[in-house]
Parts: structure tokens; sequence; C-alpha cells
């Protein structure tokens, strides 16, 4: 199993590259990734980034456009106001788009808009996907590495002829030697004898590598046995990406159009299972929506195949059928857990575990889901739900006591008993 | 399988030590592993050489990682439209209702999914205040029963609806027209739409007549009042109110009427505590040691013939106190118990209960005679409210009988009901009932009474169906559907039988719409608390049960005539006509009336041997005998599983020298009991308390047509039922003459508990009222260890560090005062925490799998302080200890289940650390850690681990395991894993009611509060014995409990392992000095046959 520690020195530089620029970008990407959010749940449904119409007018270049800063706060704010205060600029957007007017929104802060505004000024691309440690940033490219089984092979090759070529040397050396002093030919002995003869000679050393060779497999063995049912893994790079009978996209759903991940998976905050949303919730807006931006209507007539629903009449009068989805995050069957516990109670994101699907096109597993991995966060998590929380009232106040100015993390309310997974 | 034996071949019959040795194995050969294995080349002895071992050994691990590295590909399918209701991992609970012409309980069923996993009593009931019992707690498998039909049969050939339908109405149409006799023949029907449906089948074929009988009859009650109020009725009792109980053969903790309800009251008398320092006074008369007998104050063991007796010797005592004439009577041996009943039940005039479990009029109208006389009625006896659950008519069924014998009935239809296999032999009713031209059955499967039916119409189980119930004149409950119902199709399927029966007479309602407008024209006028009847039914179907009229405590002011309240009347139906006999009306005995009843009575001889026929609290009356859980549940007393058998005195059975089945490991001797020409064939037990002279049988076993149960595991126990006789119009569960004869056979019994007794060891500590009062350790006085620093209570010695007291700490407390032994507990951690089902062979290797198990013991007549007097030695006292005293034991019981000990022993051994204790106090077991070594349950001082033996879930030996089976296994909770071979389980407390419980606190952002987590056990229990809470919540009520009862011991303490569970000291409300601590001694002087 490889760690940070025997990557290839090529890796390492990246990783550290990649830290060292996200660092020094991560001013501008705090303000970019809260203009993202306010972006795409008030203004996307009317304004493109890009040149096109869609309600209202495409934002590219807008900062060059307008009169002012000012302006464009204002008009943001209260667009109403500005026109009615007779603006010329406001008068001549409002001719353009038909006379209709923008949505007011006055409870933006100074503050939302200009993280808006930068969000607006750089395009989305520019921005440096959050994705686990070790993966690629597009500021740091990566060579593709040499395979190093391959150059284990090539290089073990090398010295067998080279093994094998001196052995010739040294067999032709000989028997010239013994020429000279009038001896008989030696008889070629072949390698294999040799190796015999030499092992024979060598107990304790061939024992010695015997068992050093054994033990590398034993290990090997054993860490290859703790992979057994572990689809994914982020240090590896392994991911589980299964392929599903309607090529759902979370990107577009949850990243671009910003649906709250509660919509369809609405058992998150009530039961242990978040659930997959069932048809009729797919149902609510895809009545109207049948044509999407990258698949056009192919995955969404699936839908409506499994829901009955007859487009054309607008109405469901066929068969129903219940869509097989793949589970993409399995957790081993022995063990209890529950999303209302780590939603609701302990205000967990969802991307803690299911990675950023906002970013995902088909759903995959990016974390192991393994005890380790889980025993590991229980380690390490001081719980923000448990402070105002009056359950956890009295338990606080006697762990604060006890473990004097250390975090208290889930581990010490004993989360990390096995009673509390396993029963 | 009792006492037929069955064999495979000769070897098996002649029971070879060649065959013994070979049935032992556990395999049936040596495995050919030594063959396979070996190859003549390399070896020469033909063995297996550590080459080949180590090349089998490296292909058998490759073999099984790259199987194990293949990632399953795992589907999720969601719902195409998901029901509103349904949050999948979240349960759903509907109020409803049990009754099954014998038991009645209103419900909560828990479903997930749309699945019910799981069924508990409804609190808001004011009959069976949210107890239930094992037969209620399992009914919940009966649903899932692979053997229910899944479509109507005509003639045993599956049908379709609507073929059937045609034929039956032309059938029936034809006899309406020649004016031939149809006839319902039901159990107790208590559904006020079911009779009007039947009012109205009656309307369109007036021909009908309606005849009830009940397999387990009360009649004689309900006559006895007919000649004592002018109207028949079952009166309500009320234990709760009687501070002296008589009980002549009445087993009303268990069975008798309504025991839950009747569990509920009593347990109310029986609780101490600091504050309320008395409890009622129970004095039990009977021959069979039953559950009620063996909570009993003082007891006495009397014969069959004797019962009628003592009820004439006991009028006769207390009329002698209050003054009134006396009967003629016959000197009795328990002369002076009855005697000092009679004393203490006038000393609580009014405040007393005299109840008799006999089914013969005379016997019951002189048990009015005394209750009349001690001014019962009205107080602990309400005439008013009386109870309708048990309205059979013994005559009107033997009438019913002697009418189809003769050819008269054109056409049967039978409900709820298997007299085939009910009834008694001397009716010959199958015989009768063949002679039926069309027999109609609604039975959900083909049981012995349907599969000679012309058509099955299979009726949807209660789960799956709308109902309504009046178990009490005031009382009213619904049940609702709450799952699909399971067999469904276009024409096939299970059908409503109230709806089946409304098509037959031309009405197309549904039955839920049909149950509302019976609602809205005769209950909701009884109601005056709501004005709209939606809201009133709402209401009703939320709550599950409702008050009406007169009788309902909390629900109304209107007073709506009594003709409104009194149950619908169905043609020919002699139910209650008019109930205005107000108790203090209640008309005098005439002495007359009384005198011809007690020289009856006293006419009654007794044979050699007399029988006592009984239901056990699993089994019941055998209409659940397919109910693999009920099978497995130990009986309280015998702690005998999957069978019936005979039980006798073990001082008859020394004369006759039978096997004395003390244990497994001897085997029981087949006995031959006769009566009236009828033979049973059944093992003998030997029953400490069974009086002498006197066998008991119970009823409800050797049902061959019950289900798939009885392919699987062969047909368990013997029908006792054709040994029921029919004596002045009542059946008579007995009989005065019974002959017994040895089969010189033998057969096994699986029963769960070996030891009988404590053997001089404190397990459950006891004292009396008296003691108790005067000091309320008595009977608790702590363990006391000798160091050298002088004598210490071993709880202040620990070799280990106190837990911290962060969070919680979870602790229970059982009352022994409160449990009377019933298993309710015992069902209800089955059904919630998925315990295997293991079948009678592996109980006989104790493996059973039952998390929570209830010792019963004995008192001994030997202890130590008798062995010093008489100079016994240590080994002769021990072995006289394990026998438990033969004519009249105390008995106690004591549920046991993980003690949870804070420095448990089990911990300290496990090599894989796959048990151990967390923060919150418990005693966690991880299953996927477990590697089965059992060195936990070697060093359990309470012996509560279970060892899976074998896959039980897969393993198709078990095929009997519900979870075998697809249906079966739709009752497995889904909280709760599925445990394999190989790995120790026991009692985890319920942890996941305890996580759920406090994720909703958390959820809701408030503090934890006492009773926000119910346990499995504590929710079944009929009578609150078990306690449930906080330890670290100062007010919880278990912190209060231990705080403030001086009664609160920890079994063994002296091993220092710091139980969780405790216990509350048992008093008994009877003189004997009881020494400190130690069990009574028997003061009962022994019978000469018992000595002989």
């Amino acid at each position: 199993m490889d760690t940070v520690c025997n990557k290839s020195p090529k890796q390492i530089f990246a990783i550290i590259s990649f830290l060292f620029f996200s660092f020094i970008f991560s001013s501008n990407q705090v303000f970019a990734a809260d203009g993202a959010k306010i972006f795409k749940q008030n203004c996307a449904v009317c304004h493109s980034l890009g040149k096109n119409k869609l309600t209202g007018p495409g934002l590219e270049g807008v900062m060059t456009r307008v009169p002012s800063e000012k302006w464009i706060y204002d008009w943001i704010k209260n667009n109403n106001a500005v026109i009615s205060s007779g603006d010329a600029y406001a008068k001549k957007i409002l001719g353009e788009n038909g006379g209709a007017q923008m949505t007011v929104f006055n409870d933006f802060t100074d503050e939302d808009l200009k993280a808006v505004i930068a969000y607006i000024k750089a395009p989305p691309v520019a921005v440096a996907p959050v994705t686990p440690a070790g993966a690629s940033g597009p500021a740091t490219p990566v060579e593709e590495g040499v395979n190093p089984l391959a150059l284990l092979i090539g290089v073990i090759a090398f010295l067998i002829i080279i093994v094998a070529v001196l052995r010739g040397v040294r067999h032709s050396l000989k028997n010239l030697q013994n020429e000279k002093q009038g001896l008989p030919e030696e008889d070629a002995v072949g390698p294999w004898a040799e190796l015999k003869s030499w092992i024979a000679a060598h107990r304790r050393t061939t024992a010695a590598i015997i068992l050093f060779i054994l033990g590398g497999f034993v290990s090997a063995g054993w860490y290859a046995l703790k992979d057994i049912g572990v689809y994914a893994d982020p240090i590896q790079k392994r991911e589980y990406n299964p392929v599903q009978p309607i090529a759902f996209n979370h990107k577009l759903h949850a990243g671009d159009n910003a649906i709250n991940c509660q919509y369809c998976h609405s058992g998150v905050e009530r039961s242990k299972t978040a659930g997959i949303p069932s048809v009729n919730v797919c149902m609510n807006c895809h009545k109207g929506i049948s044509k999407g931006p990258t698949t056009g209507t192919a995955e969404i007539a699936k839908i409506y195949d499994a829901a009955g629903w007859d487009p054309e009449k607008g109405e469901y009068n066929k068969p129903q059928k219940p869509i097989k989805w793949i589970k993409v995050h399995n957790l081993q069957d022995f063990v209890f857990f529950s999303h209302q516990q780590h939603v609701k109670v302990g205000k967990q994101e969802c991307a803690t575990c299911h990675g950023d699907l906002k970013e995902m096109a088909a759903a995959k597993q990016v974390q192991p889901l393994t005890m380790a991995w889980c025993i590991d966060c229980h380690r390490k998590t001081e719980v923000p739900g448990m402070k105002d929380n009056p359950y956890y009232e009295s338990l606080h106040k006697k762990l604060a006591e006890k473990f004097k100015g250390q975090p208290i993390t889930v581990d010490k309310m004993g989360g990390i008993e096995c009673g509390k997974c396993h029963y | 399988m009792a006492t037929k034996k069955y064999w495979k071949g000769l070897e098996e019959l002649n029971n070879s030590p060649e065959f013994v040795q070979n049935a032992q194995n556990e395999f049936a050969e040596q495995i050919p592993v030594e063959k396979f294995l070996s190859d003549s080349n390399l070896s020469e002895n033909n063995g297996t050489n550590r080459r080949d071992f180590l090349k089998f050994l490296g292909f058998s691990v490759t073999a099984a990682s790259l199987a194990a590295c293949e990632t399953p590909v795992n589907k999720a399918i969601p719902y195409v439209v998901k029901p509103e209701e349904i949050t999948p991992g979240v349960a759903n609970w509907y109020a409803s209702t049990y009754y099954d012409g014998n038991d009645y309980a209103s419900i909560l069923v828990k479903t997930r999914e749309g699945r019910p996993i799981k069924i508990e009593g409804n609190e808001l009931s004011k009959v069976t205040f949210g107890g239930t019992n094992a037969r209620v707690q399992a009914s919940i498998l009966s649903l899932y029963d692979s053997s229910r039909l899944t479509g109507p049969l005509t003639n045993g050939a599956p049908a379709t609806w609507s073929s059937v339908d045609k034929e039956i109405g032309g059938k029936l149409a034809a006899i309406a027209s020649k004016a031939g006799a149809i006839r319902i023949l039901s159990s107790t029907i208590i559904s006020p739409s079911t009779k009007a449906a039947i009012a109205d089948f009656t309307t369109k074929y007036p021909t009908t007549k309606v005849v009830t009988y009940d397999a387990v009859s009360y009649s004689g009650i309900t006559k006895a009042n007919a000649q004592s109020f002018g109207v028949e009725l079952i009166p309500s009792y009320n234990f709760a109110k009687a501070e002296v109980i008589v009980s002549i053969g009445a087993d009303f903790l268990a069975n008798w009427l309504s025991p839950i309800e009747y569990a509920n009251q009593y347990a109310k008398m029986r609780r101490v505590s600091k504050s309320k320092k008395e409890m009622s006074k129970h004095f039990q008369f009977e021959s069979n040691l039953s559950l009620t007998g063996a909570n009993a104050d003082e007891r006495e063991a009397v014969k069959v013939s004797e019962q009628g007796k003592v009820v004439v010797n006991l009028y006769n005592a207390v009329a002698k106190i209050v003054g009134g004439s006396t009967l003629s009577s016959s000197a009795l041996a328990c002369d002076a118990m009855i005697t000092k009943a009679a004393k203490e039940l006038t000393q609580a005039k009014g405040k007393s209960l005299v109840v008799c479990g006999l089914n013969d009029t005379n016997v019951q109208l002189i048990v009015n005679g005394i209750n009349q006389m001690l001014d019962n009625y009205g107080k602990t006896i309400d005439v008013e409210n009386s109870s309708y659950t048990h309205q059979g008519d013994d005559s009107a069924f033997a009438d019913l009988v002697a009418e189809m014998a003769s050819g008269k009935v054109a056409a049967i239809i039978t409900y709820n009901t298997n007299p085939v296999y009910s009834a008694p032999a001397s009716l010959k009713f199958a015989d009768a009932y063949n002679k039926v031209g069309l027999k109609i059955s609604f039975a959900d499967r083909a049981d012995e009474t349907a599969s000679l039916a012309t058509y099955i119409c299979p009726d949807h189980n209660y789960l799956e169906s709308w109902n309504d119930y009046n178990p009490k004149k005031a009382h009213y409950s619904l049940s609702q559907p709450t799952i699909t119902p399971l067999f469904v199709g276009e024409d096939s399927g299970t059908r409503q039988a109230q709806e089946t029966l409304l098509l037959w007479s031309g009405n197309n309602t549904d039955y839920h719409s049909y149950i509302q407008k019976t609602w809205s024209e005769r209950v909701f006028p009884m109601q005056g608390k709501y004005m709209v009847f939606t809201e009133f039914w709402n209401n009703a179907l939320h709550n599950g049960a409702v008050e009406v009229g007169k009788g309902g405590e909390n629900e109304i002011e209107a007073i709506v005539a009594d003709s409104v309240v009194a149950p619908i009347i169905v043609k020919g139906k002699t139910s209650p006509k008019k109930e205005n006999t107000k108790s203090e009306e209640v008309k005098v005995f005439t002495k007359s009336d009384l005198s011809s009843a007690a020289s009856k009575i006293n006419a009654t001889k007794g044979g050699e041997f007399e029988l006592a026929l009984y239901e056990k609290i699993a089994i019941g009356n055998g209409t659940q005998a397919n109910n693999p859980w009920l099978q497995e549940l130990p009986d309280p007393i015998s702690k005998i599983t999957w069978d019936n058998y005979v039980t006798m005195s073990p001082a008859d059975m020394q004369v006759a020298k039978y096997n004395m089945m003390e244990r497994q490991d001897r085997m029981a001797s087949v006995v031959n009991v006769t009566v009236n020409g009828v033979t049973v064939k059944l093992p003998v037990v030997p029953q400490p308390g069974q009086a002498q002279g006197t066998v008991g049988i119970a009823v409800g076993y050797g049902r061959d047509k019950a289900g798939k149960l009885s392919t699987q595991t062969g047909v368990v126990g013997q029908n006792a039922y054709p040994l029921v006789q029919i004596v002045g119009g009542t059946m008579m569960y007995g009989a005065f003459d019974v002959k017994i004869e040895d089969a010189k056979e033998t057969t096994e019994m699986a029963g769960t508990q070996i030891h009988h007794t404590m053997m001089g060891r404190e397990i459950v500590k006891e004292t009396n009222l008296e003691n108790y009062i005067k000091d309320p350790k008595s009977g608790n006085y702590p363990e006391v260890m000798h160091t050298h620093a002088g004598p210490v209570n071993p709880a202040s010695i620990d070799l280990w560090n106190e837990h911290d007291k962060l969070g919680h700490r979870w602790g229970m407390t059982i009352d022994l005062n409160s449990c009377i032994g019933c298993g309710s507990c015992v069902v209800g951690c089955t059904s919630e925490n998925n315990v295997a089902v293991v079948g009678k062979q592996q109980v006989m290797k104790t493996r059973e799998m039952h998390w929570l198990r209830i010792d019963r013991y004995y008192s001994s007549d030997m202890s130590k302080e008798v062995a010093e007097e008489t100079g016994k030695g240590a080994i002769d006292m021990y072995l006289d200890m394990e026998n438990p005293s033969a004519v009249n034991p105390k008995v106690v019981f004591q549920p046991i289940m993980c003690q949870h000990c804070n420095h448990a022993p089990c911990e300290t051994v496990c090599p894989v650390l796959a048990t151990n204790h967390s923060s919150d106090g418990l005693n966690a077991m991880a299953y996927n850690r477990c590697v089965g070594t059992r060195y936990c349950a070697n060093n359990c001082p309470f012996k509560v681990r279970r060892f899976n033996w074998f896959n039980y879930n897969e393993n198709t030996d078990f095929s009997f395991n519900p979870s075998q089976d697809d249906l079966g296994r739709m009752v497995l909770n889904p909280d709760v894993v599925v445990r394999s071979r190989g790995v120790m389980e026991k009692c985890s407390m319920c942890v996941q009611r305890i996580q759920a419980g406090k994720l909703e606190a958390k959820k809701a952002e408030r503090k934890l509060v006492d009773g926000d987590i119910k346990l499995a056990c504590a929710q079944a229990c009929p009578t609150n014995a078990i306690v449930f809470g906080d330890l670290n919540d100062e007010t919880s009520a278990i912190s209060v409990l231990r705080k403030e009862d001086e009664r609160n011991y920890f079994i063994l303490e002296e091993l220092g392992v710091k139980p969780t569970v405790s216990y509350l000291t048992k008093v008994r409300n009877c003189e004997e000095t009881i020494e400190e601590g130690k069990l009574p001694k028997e003061k009962e002087v022994k019978s000469e046959k018992a000595e002989a």
C-alpha cells in the first residue's frame, strides 16, 4: 500500500506545489466560492455567465459596460429605485429587455455583492476544484509516470542478462587460465547447478533471503486483504464509479442549478438513510423540463418511462417501472450508520463523506468508507452541533472537566465504542 | 413427535450402541479428506503429507481470497411513487386490536417500509392497559405464515372468487328456496360490524342461525349468571380492587377469560413499596400447578373432583361467619385452608374476589353465592360493564352437532373456529360435518375442519383487515390494515370474510365503509365528546380504543339508553338482551337452588386418577400452533418446549415406577391416558405441586393440519381435546376417572431448565409481608465477605477502577413481586431481536437461543438447617436439595438476561475484544469481531450467552426457522443484525432502541426524558415488572427505586462483577416465618404416598 512517503519525487513535488498555489490563490477563492453559491441560487435562473441572453442579459464583461461599480450595487439591490431615479443606462437596459424588470434583492449585503461580482469577473473555469489532497490540480501539471513494475522487470531482466554474460566470460577466462597452466578443461556447469551448490554453501543466507521474500508476500497479502470490499481509496486514487441506468448528473443538478441536496435526499435529517429519491420527486421538475443541456431528451425519457408518463399527452398512462440504481456508497452489512445523527445532530456537510458532488457528473465514491476512516474522523472531529444542544449539556460539561483544554472529539463521547455502530 | 416413535431404520429402533455412537457424530460418516488428498505416488502410507497439506492450504487460501475479492454490485431500488407517510428507515405505528376468539388486546403495530414487524401494547386501552401476552406478541409471525391459503379452494382445488361466489350464491339460493337450514358456526364474535353483516346475511337467508362455540368455553359462568341475574353474561372482574383473592382452578394470570387485563390488575395489588406496604392475599385451590397457582400466597393441591366441594365448603365457611344458611357438605383434607381463606375473605368484605375455573353451572352458581355474601358485586365484580369476549354456548353447539348428524342442516359456514380439531370426541363432529351438503369455511388455511369443507374462502389476517371490537359493554376498539393483503390477485388471494358475507347477501360495500356506517349509527351516539363523526372516527382510529356509554371513565357525560349500548343482537343468538340489572339489585339466590347445586357437586366421586385439562401460556387453545416462536417458548412451570405431556405428581410416578424425567439426560416414560374410551398417548413428566391422584394435559397440541410446521418438525404433541366431556350441558375440561397405563415406551423431551431448585443459594431473595413491614430489608441482607479488615460488603472490594459517570448509565430493575413468569417478554425479545428458533433437538442439547429466559425455582424440603438437625452428610444434603418439595413447593420466577456487569467477566477473557464495555454501561457484543471461542460463555456466571451452533437462517435442517422462508423473513427487524453461525450472542439491552431514543432527543434538542426508551421486554410485560432507565439521572424512576427500595439487590453480588441489572426481593403474603434470606421450609406434612 503506498503512502505519501513512497510516492515518486515528482508526485510529492506536485502535491507540494499544489498546496502552495492553493494557498496563494486562497483569498481570491473564498470570495469566488461564496459568490458562486449566491450566483447559482439567485442569478443563474435569468443570467448566464457568457454572452448569451437567458431571461436577462449575459453577464460576460458586464463590469465594463455599466457606468460604475456603485451603479451595479444599487441596481442589484433595488433596480426599481434606479429606474425611477431616471438613470439613462437603466432605461436603456430596460428597453433592451422588453421592459421586464429584474427581481429586487434587498437582503444582499455589500460583501455578498462584492463576492458575486468577483465571481462574475472570474468565470468558473478558473476556479480550482476542491479535490482530495494528492489529486492533481490544474495549476500543477503532472507528467505521466513510468510504470514502476515495468521498470523493475526491465532492471531485473537487464541484471539477468549481465549475470549470464559475466558467467560466460568468467567460464571462458577460467578455461583460458586452465589451458595456460595445463589443467584439464572445466566442465561447463549450468547456472541451476551452480545456484544449487551456492545455496548448499550458503544455507543461512539463503534462508534469510527466502524469509525476506516470504515476509514481503505476507505483508503484501495482508494489505491486499484489507482492501477487500473497499471500493474507493483517495490515497490510491481509486474511485468507485459505476455506470448508472440513468446518467444522472449531480454537477448539473446540485452544482449548476444549486438544488439543495435535501430536496431529493429528503430522509437525511429524518432517517438513518438519506434515501434515493423516488421517481415522483424527479417528476416534480421534469414534468416541465424534458430536455437537458448535456444529454438532451435521451436520459429524461428514461425517467418518463419509469414513471409511466406520456409527455405527448401529458398524463401518467403507462405502467410504472422502478429504476434499479447501482448503489455507490456501500457500507458493510454489519454497521449501523445514521444520516440523521451525522447531518441533523452532528451538523456534518454531505461533502465530508460523499465528496463534492456539485462537481461530479456521475456520483462516485471518493472516500474509502472503511472502519479506519470512520474512526479517524471520530477521533479528529469536534461535533459542531453539540455545544448548543441541551441534550449534550451535562455531558459536555463533564467532558470539559475531564479533558481540560483538550478538544472534545466524538471518541471522547464514546463515539468509537463497538456498540455504537455494531448491534 | 412426542409419543409416536419414528425411526429411520431398525438400528434406531433397537437403539444399538453403534447407532447411538453414530448418532452423536456431527457428520454421518467420516469425511473422506484423507482419500481425497492422498496421492499414492507421493506417500506410501496413503496419508496426507506435509507438502500436500501446504499445497491444499495455499490453494484454499487463494481460492478464498479470489472469491472474497469480487466486489458485489448492490442495487438500490427506490419507490416509483413513494407513499407520503413512508420514509425509508423510519417506523410507522398503527393502533389496532388483536382478538382471536380467546385473547383480546389493544395493540400498536410497528411497521417498517410498509410491513409490520412488531406488536406492542396500547397504553390508551382501559382493558389491557398496554399489556400483551406471548400469544399476542407472537401473532405478528402468524401474518407471515406461508401455510396460509393464497386463494379460495373448491373441494381442495384452487378456484377463483368469481366462480366460488357464483356457485355458493346458487347453492344458497336453492337452499333458501327449500327453507333449508343454514348455520353459521363461529367462535365468539365481538365485532358489532361482523354481527351486522351476519344480520344482513340473515335477512337475505332467513333460515340462518348463528351458533357460538368456543374451544375453551366459559358457558358455565354465563349459565350460572343467567340464573343469578336473569341474563347470560360474564361480568368484569377487577383484581385491582381485590384485597383477598380466592381462585379455585382458575388460571386467571395466564388463560382464564382475560388474562392480560387480570395480570395488570393483579400486579397493582401485589406491588409493594416504601409508601405502600400492603398487598393482596391470594389463595389458590387447584389440581395442576398453574402459573396462577405458582404466584399464589397460599396454594392447596386438590383433586379435580374436590374442586367443586372446595367451593361448597368455602360457601359454608363464609356463611358461618357472615351468618347465612349453610349447604350440605363433605369434609375435605384442605378444610383448614378453606376456613382460613373464608376468614380473610369476610374481613375484606366488598374488597375480595372468588373465582373458579370449572366450567360447571352448579359450581359457578355457588361461586356467585359466595361473592354475593361477600358483597363483591358492584365492587370487585362489575355486572354492568360485562365482558363479551367469551360467549360460547356449549349446549347450543351440542344441539347443532345433533342437528347436523340428523342431516337437517343444509349449509354450514364456519368462521374462526376449528371444531373437527377441538370438539369433544363424544360429539363425533367430523361425521356430523360431513353430512352437511354445503360446507363453507372462512379459515385462513386448510386446517382440520376447513380441509373437509366444500369451499374455503380464506379471510385476511387481522393485520391486513379492518375490523371493530366490543370486548366489554363500554369498550370499543378498531383494527386497521397495517399492510396490503399479502395474497392479492385479480380473482384470487384472500378476502375479508365480512365482505364475502356481505357480497353473498347482495351488498357490495367494502367493509371499511360498512364499519364506519355501523359506528356512526351505533357507537357514535353513545359518546358525548365529539360532535362530528369523522372527528370521532379519526380519534378512535388513532387511539385504537374508545370508551363509551355509562361504563366509560373519561369519555362521556351524556347517558345513553341501555338498549343502545347492548350488543347487536343476531337472530337466534342467545346473547344478553337487556342489561339493566344494577349491581344493587342483584337477585338473592334462593336457598333451594344452591342446595340442589351443592348436592349435585357433593355427589361427584373421583376414581384412582383424575384428569385436569389446561391451556399452556404459549399455545393456548391451539389456534397459533403453527407459530414456531410459541412452540419454542418454554412452559413457565415445566420449562418444556415443543410438546405437551402428562403432568403427574412425583409420588404417584414413583409408585407406578415411571422414569423421573428430571433432566434431559433421562428418557420420559410414555403412558396411555384413557377417558371414556378415548386414549391419548403422551410422555409423563413429574410435576411438583400436582395434586396426587390427578394428571394434567395441555390442549392445543397435536394439530396435524395447522400448517407446514407439522411437516417440518412432525406433529407437535397430541390432541387432548377429544378427552373433553359434555356434562350437564357444559364442556368439562377434565375427567373424574381416567385410566393410565404404561405404554412401555420412552421418549425424549426438550426442557430448558435442568435445575429445579436453588440448591441453597440465594439467587432469588424473598421474604413475607409481615417481616417486610417490620424490616423492609428483610430477606435482603447484604452479602458479607470476610477479609483481614473484618467483614465487608463485596461491592466495596474492587479489583478495577469505577467507570466514569459521564452521560448515561443504563440500568434495569425487575420487581420479582410483580413478575408472574408469563413469558411475554421472551417472545417480545425474540420478535425484536431476530432471535433464531432452534427446534426440539437443539433445545435438548441446551442450545436454545433466547436472550431472555425466565428461571423457575421450586423450594426444596431440604435445607442446611434440616441437614444439620437430621445429621445428613453434605453429598446427601445436596442430592436432596435438588429435589423440589413434592407436595406443594413454593415457586419463584426470575427473568434472567445479560446482567451487563460493570466488571464483566466475559470481557476480560475475549481474545479478540469482541465483547466490551460501553461508556453508558452496556456490555456490547460486536458479532463481526467474534471468532467463537466461547470463552465468554464459559466465564459468564449468569449463563446468558448463546452460541450460534448452526446457521439457523440458512441451514435447511432448521427449515422451521421463520427467517428461512421468503414470507417469514419479512418479520425480521431491520435494525438488528441476523447472526450467523459461529458467533456468540446475548441480550444487548435493545441497544437499537436506546440509540433510537437518544437520537430522537438529540434531534429535538432536548434532554432525554425518563420513559423515552422502552425495551422490548419491558413493553411486553403485562405487569410492568421491568423498569429501565438512566442511573446517572437522579430523578429517573430507576434511580429513585434503587435509592429508596430496600428490596433492591444484585444476583451473585459476592462475585464482585457489579451487575447493572438488579432485582427487587419477592414478598409473599403468608405467615410462615422466613428465616433471613432463606426460602421457607416446607411445613406441610407429607402424605403417606409421598413418603413411600
